[in-house]
Parts: C-alpha cells; structure tokens; sequence
C-alpha cells in the first residue's frame, strides 16, 4: 500500500515538475525527495535502519543505509488520510490512547506487519523518552538488533566527547550489519555535501525573515525537521537551493508568498499533519502567514570533515528540543524577534510529554517579550477527534486579539 | 544519636544518595502524596504523569520541609519538564539536573560517573566545603546498609517470617528515604532484632505486585482487604530501591556507584539494547520465583516509559500463563480505591 502510494507520488509529481520545469518548484522537489525516500523504504530492495529523530542520517546514508525516523510513517500515515485504521489497531493492541500519535500509529502499522522490517535500529534518546520506547518495542516486534544513542543534554565537552564515541561505535555496529566498512571518502563527501547544504538552508531561512515573507506558510511547513533526513546527498543541495533561488526571487520582485500578509505567525513544534481546514483559515481568511516553525533553523555549526563525529555529536544536542527549557525558550524568542512575528501558535500535541509539557513555560518565555501563543489542545496526527469548530473559534478569538494590538 | 542536616530533595529512584549524604546533607526522597492542591497542570500540562505533577503540586503548595536544594534526574521527559519548572517556582533554591543514559554500557557508566561528579562539585559549592573520598565511602556504607536492612526486613515480611505488615514495610521504606539515615538505621536494628513470629495468618491469595511507585502504606491495607496476599514487588519505591553499592576501591567510589546504579534492576526508562524488552522478562522471572498466582501492575497514568511497554509486558505474562491485573492510577489512594472492585474480582478468580 505504501510503495504504491510513494510511487505514484513520485512520478505524479516528476511529471508536473518536467511538465513546468521554469515555475516555481522548490516544495515540488522537497515533496519528491520525500516520496523517493518513501519508495527507498518500503521498496523492499534496500538496507533500512529505523532510527530515533536526532540519528546521524548523513553518516547513515554514507554506508549505504537508507534509514529514517519512524515518526516519518505517522506524519505521512496522517497526511494520507489513512492513520485512523492504525491507531485503532495500536489501542486495540493495549497501546494507550493517551501516548504520542506518531508512536501509536507506527505501533499500529508495524503490528498490521506494514512497516518495512529494518535490518537494524538506531534509537536517540532526544527528543522524546516515548521515541526511545517505541524503538525498543519495534526492535523486539521485528526481532533486530538496536543501537542506543543517548544523546547529552547540555553542550559541554564531556557530553559531546560522550556521544562523539557513541557515534563512533554507531559506526561499528552499522558495518556488523552491512558487512562493509565505512568508506572514509564517501563520509567526507556526505559532510560536505551536508555543510553545503547547511549554508544554503540558512540563507533560505534569512530570506524567508523579509516582511512580507516569501514563503506562504506551507512552503516551509516539516521542512526543518524533514531535511535531516536527507542531510548528506546531493538531494538536499539541490532543494535548498530551490527554495533559495524561489525566495530569493519573490523577496527581489516583491512577490510575497502570501499577499496581504497581516499577521505574521510562528508554529511551535509540530505541525497538523493531517487535511485540516485551519490552515486555509489562517491564510485566507485572516491573512496570518505562518512565517517560522519552531525547527526551521540552523542550530549547530558546520561539520568538520576532519573531525566529523564530533561535529554530528554537537548538531544532535544542539536541537531545541534538548536540554532545559530556557534554552528552548531562548531559542523560540531569537526567532520571534528575528521573524518579528505577533504571535505564536503552540499545537500542544496530545501525548507529547516534552513539548506539550512545556507549554506553561514556553508560554511565559514569549510573554517576556510581548508575544502572545495560542495553545491548541490537538493531536497533530490523529483527525479522529479533530474539534475544528472549537478550533477555529480559538484561532479566531486570537487573531482578534492580534488585530486589537496592532 | 541524631545526624539531622539540611535537606536535599530528590524525585527518582537513580539520584546517588551517598554523595549528598557526604557532602553533608540528607536526601528527602519529595514522595507524589499528600492534600495539596492541584496546581503543577497549569504550569506543565494535565497529561504529564501524576508522579510529577504531585511532586510540583506539594512545592507550590508549600508542603515540603525546608530544603537546601534538589537533585533531579533525567529520567524521562516529564522529569525534565519537573526540572524546569521547579526552577520556575523556586527559582532561588540550588537546583541540579544530572544526566541519566538509558543504557549501562561502558560509555554510559564512564559518562554516569562525571555527573556524580558533578553533583559532587555541586554539593560542595552550596556546602561551602569539598566532600573527601572517605565521606563518600561511608555514605555508600551507610546506604548499604540501609539497602541490606530493607532488603532482609522485606524478604522477611514476604516469606511470612515476620509479623510486620506489608503496610508497616511501606512507612519504614518512606521514612528511609525522608529521614536520618543514622536515625532510619537505629531503629531498623531495633525492628530487626525483635523476635516477631508470624502469628497472624493471612489467608490472602498470593500475589505479585508491580510498576514503578506506590508510596502510600494504605494502598497496601486495601489490597490485603480484597483478599490479596502481597508476596513480592517491583517497585520503585519498594524492594527496587536498594541496591547495595560494590564499592571497588582500585575502581573510583563514583565509578563503582554509578555502575551500581545503571546496572540494578531495570525500571520500564531502562533499556538492555541487546534484550529489547528484559523488563517483562524478569518481571515473568520475579512472579514465577515468588510463587505468586497471579499479578497485579500498578501504572501511573500519563507514564511513557510503562505505558508504552505495557502491551509487551502483557504479553510476557500471556505467555507464561500468570494472570494479570493492570491498574491506572494517578498515585492516589483515592485512585487505587475506584479500583476495589476489580481488585476483588481478579484475586476472586485467583482464589478459583
Ligand atoms: S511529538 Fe513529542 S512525543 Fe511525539 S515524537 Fe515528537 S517529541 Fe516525541
Ligand atoms: S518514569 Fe513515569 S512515573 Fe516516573 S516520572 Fe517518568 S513518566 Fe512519571
């Protein structure tokens, strides 16, 4: 079911994009890329490692291994519009109800057996002990081999050295399973491959700061989050670059993404991953333009190729997700600030201890400096009990509040 | 003979007591109990666990006695969010966030070691003196002790040699860990050394009792009172908490302690990569070593780390043909007691 789905999204959407090729195509290419590794993973024909969300993906794909996060199968389960049957498989299964969406439909789907079985997994302890427990269950429903990375919550030198080794030894366990080594040129190639695509992100994350921003608020929507995945390959140059040249454009013509952009928006953590009338609502109706989400942002330096597990180590717990809150809440007031945003919207993702957990927190952190957040009670991958009526209230009652500030 | 000194709160059952109690200070385990008023939901979230959220609900309602600061482990990401908002409520108070592995490889026993060290170096700046090498062995023996006194008082009480309820067994194990530890052992000896025959019989059905805490003494006055016969725990705040400490001189006492601590038995945060799993395997080893007829599991709602191992667990149990009884609780008697019914009917199906 899903091959078939990935296939025909490829090549539905290499036609549109060979049928245009001088529109604009930046998402076209991302949502290609996505579907190709969609394919890649059910296709049945590659080595498939399951991993945990801060996994060394470039490293992994430099030996050969096509690997991606699980929570990748929920996002795109609920994008499809068919996650509903396997959360109820999952909570049949004696899943509670109440643990993250993206774990529970993976649980579901891998117990339905329509989850590619990997020939190993990489789980991280970052961002979520829910993550670490459902890489455990998938490694002992699929009988494989599991790698642990415990990824350090602070940026000292003895954490990264702490993770730098486990990478290290990662790399061991990765070659165990594939039979080869790593090839020492091949990872160079993929450090730089991921630097310059590093570059290029950042600059697309700088033009998308113009007011009025050249992005519509979809453009960028899972970007931050999903580009890890494809860190390493020419792949990931090319659509920054896409999106580079797209924004670039727009900001010079002065052709923003959203015209009539009013209110400029950030979206904490995840977004709703399944078909939802908020998001047309916001765009067309209040012309606020979701402008930054929370993981659109470099957090961590360039690889150095010479010194590269060290540099993967500090990319890990550089994200936002790490460590103490004030960092989080740093780093959600820099973007503010930067985007000069009026609002924030926080999903609360239902059964995220982590993010929704910090909801209070995050709350007065952008408080500090005068930004207002609505928190939405939601599960971003689960639309069986979607309020929308209750929702789009909220959401109005908000931008109310916004245009009564300005 | 009292050694009462300033408290140093903690919240999980992997804080290295030894070296607060070195550095000197007494670890007062902040238990989910208590009348305080909801509050901690609107700061965190209403779906974070219990555990945590009483924990905050007795700081904000000014239920703790006096404390010179907390130790909080990363144990799971409600623990970090507990972290985070005790230091948003007590801002002034010393406060320290050590880094737990999920794993006890070599790597992680040598990373564990530096944040006990860091804790050290902590202790010392808010005590204002360095701890010695010797302070940290005798507050290894000291727990040891502890650990080696609950450990026999507890195999006592299960195996019926003593006349102590399993109720009895839960104060002590609460006082261990709020109070003098020199005070807690004084006493224990005192328990240990009365010649208590069994003489109350309980006809209860023999049961083993699981998850990861279950502070409050009259949870097990309930279960005894629907016919259960408690033979054995996994608890975090029961027989899972001691651990005595191997202290390897030619090792380091840090190293030694933080090898102890990853390597004791798991709770559900823990993983064994090479046995995905283990804990519903030695929790199936436990019950089947105590001669229990059946089990019963008592899960904090909002929990991760269980929640999601439950269905793995179940299965465990499936398998090995003992039947069990899952409770969700939120740390309440009140909780516990909604469930009487089921509790009855489980141990009234056991009985047949
Ligand atoms: S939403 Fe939260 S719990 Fe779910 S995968 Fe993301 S970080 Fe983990
Ligand atoms: S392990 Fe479970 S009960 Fe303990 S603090 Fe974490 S979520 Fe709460």
């Amino acid at each position: 079911m899903m091959l078939q789905y990935f296939k025909d999204l490829e090549s539905g959407i290499a036609t549109k994009i060979k049928e245009n090729p001088d529109s604009p195509n930046a998402r076209k290419k991302y949502a290609l890329e996505v579907a190709r590794l969609g394919a890649r993973l059910y296709s049945g024909e590659n080595s498939v490692a399951w991993c945990g969300i801060t996994a060394p993906f470039d490293l992994l794909s430099a030996m050969g291994v096509t690997s991606c996060f699980v929570e990748f199968v929920g996002a795109m389960l609920a994008s499809t519009g068919t996650i509903g049957t396997f959360l109820d498989h999952a909570e049949h299964s004696g899943y509670a109800s109440d643990i993250c969406g993206y774990h529970r439909s993976v649980l579901g789907s891998a117990k339905q057996g329509l989850m590619p079985v990997p020939d190993f997994l990489i789980a991280t302890s970052c961002p979520c002990t829910g993550g670490l427990a459902v890489m455990e269950n998938l490694a002992g429903m699929f009988k494989k081999d599991l790698f642990v990375l415990h990824i350090p919550q602070d940026e000292s030198g003895k954490s990264i050295k702490y993770l730098a080794d486990q990478i290290r030894q990662m790399t061991g366990f990765v070659s165990a399973h594939t039979g080869s080594k790593i090839d020492e040129e091949a990872f160079r190639s993929a450090i730089e491959n991921t630097n310059s695509a590093r570059e290029l992100m950042k600059e697309v994350f700088e033009l998308a700061t113009h007011v009025p921003s050249p992005t519509n608020g979809h453009d960028l929507s899972n970007f931050g989050i999903v580009m890890a995945l494809l860190l390493g390959t020419e792949a990931a140059i090319e659509i920054s670059k896409a999106y580079r040249d797209e924004f670039a454009a727009r900001n010079r013509e002065m052709k923003p993404g959203m015209p009539g952009e009013k209110h400029r928006l950030m979206w904490i953590q995840n977004r709703i991953q399944f078909r939802n009338p908020l998001d047309a609502l916001l765009r067309e109706q209040y012309k606020a333009n979701i402008v930054v989400d929370e993981l659109n942002s470099i957090t961590w330096e360039p690889v150095d190729p010479d010194d590269p597990y060290t540099g993967l180590a500090r990319r890990a717990i550089s994200i936002p997700f790490n460590g103490n809150i004030r960092r989080r809440v740093n780093h959600l007031q820099k973007l503010a600030l930067y985007y000069r945003i009026d609002g924030a919207i926080n999903p609360c993702h239902r059964g995220c201890r982590q993010g929704a957990g910090a909801r209070g927190l995050i709350n007065e952190g952008l408080k500090e400096i005068g930004i207002p957040v609505l928190n939405l009670e939601v599960d971003v991958v689960d639309p069986r009990d979607f309020a929308e009526g209750q929702l789009s209230t909220r959401i109005e009652a908000f931008i109310e509040m916004l245009e009564a500030r300005a | 003979m009292s050694d009462m000194k300033g408290y140093i709160g903690f919240a999980c059952a992997y804080t290295p007591l030894p070296i607060i109690y070195a550095a000197g200070y007494t670890p007062y385990r902040v238990l989910p109990m208590g009348d305080s008023p909801d509050q901690a939901g609107h700061i965190l979230h209403d779906n974070l666990c219990p555990h945590i959220k009483r924990i905050l609900d007795r700081a904000m309602g000014n239920d703790l006695p006096d404390l010179a600061g907390i130790v909080f482990m990363n144990s799971c990401d409600a623990m970090r969010r507990l972290a985070d908002a005790w230091h948003h409520i007590r801002p002034d108070e010393y406060s320290i966030f050590l880094d737990l592995p999920a794993t006890a490889d070599e790597l992680s026993i040598s990373f564990f070691t530096g944040e006990i060290s860091k804790l050290a170096v902590a202790l010392s700046k808010w005590r204002g003196r360095n701890i010695s090498a010797t302070e940290i062995e005798y507050g290894i023996l000291l727990y040891n002790q502890i650990a080696d006194f609950m450990n026999e008082l507890t195999e006592k009480i299960y195996k019926g040699k003593a006349n102590i309820h399993r109720a009895v067994l839960q104060e002590l194990f609460n006082r261990s860990v709020t109070g003098s530890p020199i005070t807690f052992i004084e006493d224990a000896r005192k328990i240990l050394s009365e010649n208590r025959p069994n003489k109350t019989v309980n006809e209860g059905v023999p049961v083993f009792l699981f998850g990861h805490l279950l502070p409050d003494p009259e949870a097990f006055m309930l279960f005894e009172s629907c016919g259960a016969k408690i033979i054995l725990d996994d608890l975090c705040t029961g027989s899972r908490f001691f651990y005595p400490v191997a202290a390897d001189g030619k090792k380091g006492l840090v190293k030694s302690l933080a090898e102890s601590l990853l390597l004791r038995p798991p709770c559900a945060r823990t993983i064994d990569s090479t046995m995905p799993g283990k804990i519903g395997k030695i929790l199936i080893s436990k019950a089947r070593e105590s001669g229990a007829r059946g089990a019963i599991a008592h899960v904090v709602k909002f929990c991760d780390p269980y929640l999601s191992r439950l269905p793995s667990i179940r299965e465990e149990f499936r398998k090995a043909g003992i039947p069990l009884l899952v409770l969700e609780g939120d740390c309440t008697l009140r909780s516990i007691g909604q469930q009487q019914t089921r509790i009855e009917a489980f141990i009234e199906m056991l009985r047949q």
